[in-house]
């Protein structure tokens, strides 16, 4: 009877140690490609992983910049870290002017996305940032013809118009439940505007052009007459749709108020009994 | 929040849609006689044009607009790229959700102030017109306020309907939208789940003809003229005034 022999580093054990190691390399490579996904569906269109600005600041350093619960709270509900005043949230809005939008992201989205900018080669520049040549005039021409409407989307999407207006003579009045946008390129800048058009982070357009994105030509398109609209802006007037519609609908409805009169003219006006009545008061 | 129009957006519409099929089955199995509007033509006439006919033809044209809009979105999408059409059909959409918010006020006008209809009135006739009410005027804001509604609808409010349809619900666009197009979508499943428990029941009436068959006069069922004749037989209360 032997000394009971230590257990050797069993024979189990260092295949097993390889297969976990194993395992966790696509675990890791899954989340990095969850937080690119992320990066590239909510917020390539305002950022880059490098130190250039679109419309938001670039994110190269953030997690070394900021405290990892602040950017948690600030990429999952960043309407409310603006609301409750936080400074650095006020400091960020001042510079950028766009407040960021409430995206709908999630707690384990934002982690993946701040693991993922960590990682990402920080000089890989975002398409957004190449330098876009001038605008030619049939691009702008076809931007005004998609933003109305007059030349379809390729895949389909809505006309910008349905819910976007910009002060321009050549294009009616448009929608007004997003943000008007003559002053966008102002505001946004080139990168930004492109950026916006081809990758909507804001989630009513996202979903409107989910299945139906832009193609090249018509972001450029779109970009170009956006520019001119707000390079002329000043040479143009507002169109209010607001009053008009409602006068429409007001003298439409008389009209059809009186078209019904007219076909129900042998409606029976009073009483049932209103004839007896009559005969009654003819005969005394 | 997110809770709240999880259960407003996603929630809700199923146990609305739920409602209505199950009390609509109970009501016309268990209780047949009451699918019914019961018309009050007979009470009062007169102002009851200037409110069913304006509000029925108006909500009718109304409702199947949605229904478009929500069943061939690309269409929707297709006649709206051409500005003019988009215009004309805004406009006539917005002229005839006027016309039911006119009729409807007139019939809420006529239930209020009318003795006879007063004293037929429930108090879920009158809870189900304030919702109606209520509807109608949120339509007409959206229509004005956040225009151009049948473009936006048919680009985010099919998709998520359509959502609904193949229980997969995606309701992220509409938890974004502004209020008053939330409020309207929520009072748009409270109506359809209060279609068994009001004399909205009657959209159900069988054989689904409403739409095809001659309007209908609802007028006493006896011959006036010959029960106030004295040489009929008509004798059980013998009309003494002349």
């Amino acid at each position: 009877m032997g000394r009971p022999r230590a257990p050797k580093p069993s024979s189990l054990g260092r295949p097993f140690a390889l297969a976990v190691l194993l395992a966790s390399i696509p675990s890791q490579a899954q989340a990095q490609s969850a937080g690119e996904d992320v990066f590239r569906t909510t917020c390539a269109a305002c950022h880059t992983t490098g130190a250039d600005r679109l419309v938001g600041p670039g994110l190269e350093g953030i997690n070394d910049r900021r405290d990892r619960e602040w950017l948690i709270a600030f990429i999952t509900t960043p309407d409310q870290v603006i609301a409750g005043g936080d400074s650095i949230a006020t400091r960020l809005l001042a510079e950028y002017i766009v407040p960021m939008p409430n995206l709908g992201t999630t707690r384990a989205q934002a982690e993946a996305v701040l693991d993922y900018i960590r990682g990402a080669a920080s000089d890989a520049p975002s398409p957004a940032q190449e330098e876009a040549p001038p605008a030619t005039e049939e691009q702008i021409l076809l931007g005004q013809a998609l933003f109305q409407g007059h030349t379809r989307l390729t895949n389909g999407g809505p006309t910008c118009n349905s819910c976007h207006d910009v002060i321009n003579d050549a294009v009616i009045g448009g929608g007004i439940l997003a943000t008007e946008l003559t002053t966008v390129f102002t505001r946004l800048g080139g990168a930004g505007v492109r950026a916006i058009i081809g990758s909507p982070p804001f989630p009513v357009m996202q979903k409107a052009y989910e299945d139906r994105p832009l193609t090249e030509d018509e972001v450029a398109g779109l970009v170009a007459f956006l520019e001119r609209a707000d390079a002329e802006h000043a040479l143009h007037q507002p169109r209010d749709y607001g009053i008009k519609l409602f006068g429409f609908g007001v003298v439409g409805a008389a009209l059809l108020l009186g078209l019904y009169s007219l076909a129900w003219s042998g409606r029976k006006r009073g009483s049932v009994n209103q004839e007896i009545f009559d005969r009654q008061i003819r005969s005394t | 929040m997110t809770a709240l129009d999880t259960f407003l957006f996603v929630a809700f519409p199923y146990v609305a849609v739920i409602t209505f099929v199950v009390g609509v089955i109970y009501r016309w199995k268990w209780k047949g006689f009451t699918v019914t509007s019961l018309s009050s033509q007979f009470l009062e006439g007169k102002m009851l044009f200037w409110g069913t006919i304006p509000f029925h033809i108006g909500i009718l044209v109304v409702f199947l607009g949605h229904l478009v809009a929500f069943m061939l979105p690309q269409a929707t999408l297709a006649w709206n790229s051409q500005p003019l059409r988009l215009i004309i059909l805004e406009g006539t959409a917005f002229v005839f959700g006027l016309t039911v918010l006119i009729g409807l006020a007139a019939l809420m006008y006529r239930r209020f102030t009318n003795a006879r209809i007063r004293a037929v009135t429930t108090p879920m006739d009158i809870g189900i017109e304030m919702l109606l009410l209520a509807q109608v005027i949120l339509g007409c804001w959206i229509a004005l306020g956040y225009r151009w509604g049948s473009s936006w609808f048919a680009a985010d409010l099919s998709p998520y309907l359509w959502s609904l349809v193949k229980f997969s619900p995606e309701a992220g666009a509409v938890f974004a939208l502004p209020w008053v197009i939330k409020l309207h979508i929520v009072g748009a499943f409270a109506l359809v789940f209060m279609v068994p428990f009001t004399r909205l029941a009657h959209v159900i009436v069988a054989p689904f003809n409403y739409l095809v068959r001659p309007y209908q006069q609802v007028i006493w069922n006896w011959d006036r003229k010959a029960i106030r004749d004295p040489s009929t037989a008509w004798s059980a209360a013998r009309p003494k005034a002349n």
